[in-house]
């Protein structure tokens, strides 16, 4: 009797060493490492307040270090082992091959143990992934960056795109707001922004304490105070979905293309992918399409806001 | 161990009985393989069925049973305020239990069916959440042994853990068993959170909710859905009734 | 492919020497239900005895076969402050029995989600690479609908395929192992007769269906009807249980969760298969559950099933085989759903009066 035991070529597929193969997130490839992360060191832990923590992540493989480019406006999925995973905007410059940056709000299992991890810990990142700002396409007119709350962690990595390539851009306005002064992150950086990226940036607040000098109101209450030509302006708006709303359909009132407002959107995820569904909105994965969409998609989509 | 730069500590964990069976317990203290394991992650204080030392410097603490004695608040309002951590622990801690029965009958029937003619004080049974403010619940009857190490690893590694919030019948579909309802019987997985991994339904018993509601189930379609199989509505109540878990559901529908 | 016919008793003996040789799965039946009919499941087979092969549909699909409802993905293993990740890939070679046309039609739509996106899945795919398929033709059950669909036939995505012909089996070969492991046995060409068999088998086949759903068009109107209050009617009978889901041949959805060993000195990280329709699917960080109602979450599984997702090339993925309908206590089923709004859509443009005369 023949011997009916088979191998199929699938079988070859578990002795192959996936093991360093770098991921190539372009191309269409049968076989990737979709689970394997790259490591990386906890580098330096800065408290910015009293919710949120600044990460520098250093990847220790310098040929995967090499590997990692990523555009502002992705995000990677960030390993705590032992506690899981979670997607987490990229908030750093991307000319930056050293160290990458990501900023944390505790919120859930995975934050609150990057919370507890000390300097010199080893987490995993997988990515980037997902959709960016077109910083190119908007060379050559105004950049208008509205930010709420920890809406300012995915805004900064545009910020750095402008700082480096300054000459491409017109007018470039930051407004940023928060509910008090103290969740006003990155204050450190204000007078950089403004002197050497040659930012305009106004803050505005919603409780304001006694120290607080500045303005006070909703966010879009800023936009009485400068005037910008709409029709040669980009905007990117990043915070909460009430935010966006208001601040996108302002925008639209005063006559920005909804195809040139850009927004970020958070939704649960599991893979990053387009593989678990969690990220659905609408018929669209918000990990593979997104998260960042402009305007005019995210008015199409269902259940977007 | 020191993992991510910060220590993982042993907790200080002590248990404590009130009305029940200790069927609880005792689910911790069988020997399984990981049991070296799990002992390694506590420290123990004060644990009757595991050692014979007692502490009062907990700062977990599991509280079994229900509350049928005026006596029995004083003490657990004493732990309460000792324990960081305090974790209903069972279905009868969690929801009143099977002791919640005697609960139906006026409480003097009850003693005299129990004990003839002595006196003996009783109350209704309450579950703990009625007295003190509980953290952590673990459901169950008894207890899922993966799940209670699944919790307490979670609260050692400070990473809490929460209970499913979805019902049995993802398990039990999981498993492939066939649905009892298509068997001709009432099944409480629809409404029931898992977590259980479906036990009953896959050694053909029904579910009799022991783990409680699920997170937003349906109650008015599951009442619907007895009816309109035909199936006695009498057996539904007495199930959901048993371990006192649907309560609140019983008590809004009357 | 390379088409031949083979007597049943023969296709027994060759059944039998694969299970006797190899891990298999098979329909059998697994009990008996109320309505004194049996209920078919694929469960392990160690010889043709133990399988049913004139059974009539399993109540869950065989997709856990290919996505198991529980899997480990990677594993953690601690060494003080660092870590080594495993990451495994293996998949033991399964043959798998008695497939109906709409379930090997369904596998073919995972392969589109699971391999040909831009992040193809290896654990699937050593899986699929690893699994010898052998299809089997039957009537369709009254509820089954998927002509509907068009997955009621198939012409890729298995080894073998056998129609039943009385009293032998035509089989449509596809794929070389196939062949090596059947010419050991007695096959014949098809005769001009068998062909003629095989074309009454198909249009008896054809002929058979009862349930119709009228899917055309069905994308375009689901976005239409996003806002029905159709939705909220069927999703008040929801229970939100997910047997829907866990039974269907192309629901793919799952949850990770990674969890530590007892003794922590590793963790393991699973994927669970999940559903739309559990409550907690869309629920983020702080709270927020962008589905909150039941008629939201079951809408939802519609929308994926029906309208198709842009990753898919907004296929539907539906293949017709109704287990969902079988599974739901609550009575929910494709077609009356779907039916229900076509009604209110159609009653609704009764009602609307023609575009307004321009003044
Ligand atoms: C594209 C994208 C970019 C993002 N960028 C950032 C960023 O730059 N910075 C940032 O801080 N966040 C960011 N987020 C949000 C971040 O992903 C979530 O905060 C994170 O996933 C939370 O993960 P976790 O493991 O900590 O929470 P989990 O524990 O996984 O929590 C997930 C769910 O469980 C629930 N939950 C958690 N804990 C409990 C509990 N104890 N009891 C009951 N329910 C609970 C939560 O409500 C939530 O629904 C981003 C999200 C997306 C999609
Ligand atoms: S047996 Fe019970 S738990 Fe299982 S599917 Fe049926 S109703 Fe749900
Ligand atoms: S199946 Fe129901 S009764 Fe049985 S252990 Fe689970 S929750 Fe409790
Ligand atoms: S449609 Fe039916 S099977 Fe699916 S979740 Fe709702 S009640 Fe459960
Ligand atoms: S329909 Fe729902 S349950 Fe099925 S795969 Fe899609 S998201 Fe998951
Ligand atoms: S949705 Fe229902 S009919 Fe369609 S493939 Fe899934 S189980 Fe079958
Ligand atoms: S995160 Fe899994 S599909 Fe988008």
């Amino acid at each position: 009797m023949h011997d009916m035991r088979f191998t199929l070529p699938g079988q070859d597929l578990n002795r192959e060493p996936f093991a360093l193969k770098p991921p190539d997130f372009q191309k269409k490839c049968e076989v990737m490492i979709t689970d394997r992360g790259y490591k990386c060191r906890l580098t330096n832990i800065v408290t910015i307040s009293s919710q949120e923590k600044l990460f520098l992540l250093r990847i220790i493989n310098p040929q995967e270090r090499e590997l990692f480019n990523f555009r502002p406006g992705q995000f990677l999925m960030l390993e705590v082992p032992g506690y899981g995973e979670a997607p987490i905007s990229i908030s750093s410059d991307n000319s930056n091959h050293e160290f990458i940056e990501i900023c944390i709000r505790k919120a859930g299992h995975v934050t609150s143990a990057m919370f507890e991890a000390k300097q010199g810990a080893v987490v995993s990142i997988r990515g980037p992934f997902g959709t960016a700002f077109p910083m190119e396409a908007m060379e050559g007119s105004n950049v208008l960056l509205v930010a709420g709350g920890l809406g300012i962690a995915p805004v900064r990595a545009p910020l750095y795109w402008i700082g480096n390539h300054r000459d491409r851009y017109k007018n470039v306005y930051l407004l940023y707001g928060a509910k008090e002064p103290s969740q006003l992150l990155f204050s450190y950086q204000f007078e950089e922004w403004k002197k050497v990226s040659k930012v305009e940036l106004m803050t505005i607040v919603e409780n304001p304490d006694a120290s607080w000098a500045g303005r006070t109101g909703m966010i879009t209450e800023l936009f009485n105070d400068f005037s910008f030509d709409a029709k040669k302006t980009f905007a990117i708006v990043c915070g909460p979905p009430v935010m966006f709303k208001f601040v996108c359909n302002y925008l639209d009132g005063k006559g920005i293309p909804m195809n040139r407002m850009f927004v970020s959107l958070e939704r649960r995820m599991h893979c990053g992918m387009g593989k678990c569904c969690r990220c659905m909105v609408g018929s669209t994965f918000t990990c593979l399409d997104g998260p960042v969409f402009d305007y005019w998609s995210v008015m199409n989509l269902k259940e977007a806001i | 161990m020191n993992h991510l730069g910060f220590k993982i500590d042993k907790v200080k964990i002590a248990s404590f009985d009130f009305t029940c069976c200790e069927g609880c317990q005792l689910q911790l203290a069988n020997k399984e393989s990981t049991l070296p394991a799990f002992l390694g992650l506590l420290d123990i204080r004060n644990f009757r069925e595991i050692s014979s030392e007692r502490y009062d410097d907990y700062d977990i603490a599991l509280i079994e049973g229900s509350i049928t004695r005026s006596d029995e608040i004083e003490r657990l309002k004493a732990i309460r305020a000792q324990a960081k951590v305090l974790v209903a622990f069972g279905s009868c801690a969690c929801f009143g239990g099977v002791n919640s029965l005697k609960n139906k009958i006026p409480g003097e029937e009850a003693v005299r069916g129990v004990y003839g003619d002595k006196t003996v004080q009783t109350m209704p049974s309450t579950k703990i959440s009625d007295i003190v403010p509980v953290d952590l619940m673990i459901p169950g009857c008894p207890v899922s042994k993966a799940e209670v190490e699944r919790i307490i690893v979670g609260v050692v590694t400070r990473a809490p853990n929460n209970l499913p919030k979805y019902p049995v019948c993802v398990d039990c579909k999981q498993k492939l068993n066939t649905c009892l309802f298509d068997l001709g019987e009432v099944c409480l997985g629809p409404v029931t959170k898992a977590g259980c991994d479906a036990v009953c339904p896959t050694g053909k018993t029904v579910c009799l909710g022991c783990r409680g509601p699920a997170d937003d189930m349906n109650f008015p379609s599951f009442i619907q859905i007895v009816k309109e199989k035909g199936l006695s509505l009498d057996e539904m109540h007495e199930k959901l009734a048993f371990y006192n878990g649907f309560a609140d559901f019983l008590d809004h529908e009357s | 492919m390379i088409y031949k016919v083979i007597s049943k008793t023969e296709f027994r003996k060759f059944i039998d020497a694969l299970v006797k040789h190899n891990t298999a799965y098979g329909p059998r039946a697994v009990d008996t239900g109320k309505d004194g009919k049996p209920i078919y499941q694929f469960m392990p087979v160690t010889s043709a005895d133990e399988i049913d092969f004139d059974y009539t549909v399993t109540h869950s699909s065989a997709k856990h076969l290919f996505l198991p409802y529980r899997d480990e993905l990677s594993r953690f293993r601690f060494n003080d402050e660092d870590w080594e990740q495993e990451v495994r890939y293996e998949a033991p070679p399964l043959i798998l029995i008695g497939l109906r046309p709409c379930d090997i039609n369904a596998i073919n739509i995972l392969d589109e989600v699971m391999l040909h996106g831009p992040y193809p899945s290896p654990y699937y795919l050593a899986r699929r690479k690893n699994t010898f398929i052998i299809g089997m033709d039957h009537l369709p059950l009254p509820d089954c609908f998927c002509k509907s669909m068009n997955r009621h036939t198939v012409n890729h995505g298995f080894n073998l395929f056998c129609s039943d012909i009385g009293d032998k089996y035509y089989l449509s070969i596809n794929s070389s192992k196939a062949y090596t492991f059947l010419k050991e046995f007695m096959l014949e060409e098809p005769s001009y007769e068998d062909n003629c068999l095989l074309i009454e088998r198909r249009k008896t086949i054809k002929q058979s269906f009862t349930t119709n759903i009228e899917v055309t068009g069905l994308p375009v109107f689901l976005d239409i009807e996003f806002d029905s209050p159709i939705w909220q009617k069927w999703g008040d009978k929801c229970l939100s249980c997910g047997s829907c889901a866990m039974v269907c041949p192309t629901c793919y959805c799952y949850s990770v969760e990674e969890r530590f060993d007892v003794d922590l000195k590793g963790s393991s990280r699973q994927n669970h298969l999940y559903s739309c329709n559990l409550i907690d699917f869309a629920q983020v960080a702080g709270g927020h559950n962008f589905r909150p109602r039941n008629g939201d979450r079951l809408k939802y599984r519609y929308y994926h099933h029906y309208r198709g997702f842009a990753a898919n090339d907004n296929q539907q993925i539906c293949v017709g085989c109704n287990r969902c309908g079988r599974a739901c206590l609550a009575d929910i089923n494709p077609k009356d759903v779907i039916n229900d709004l076509r009604l209110e859509r159609e009653s609704c443009m009764i009602c609307v009066s023609p575009s307004p005369d321009r003044t």
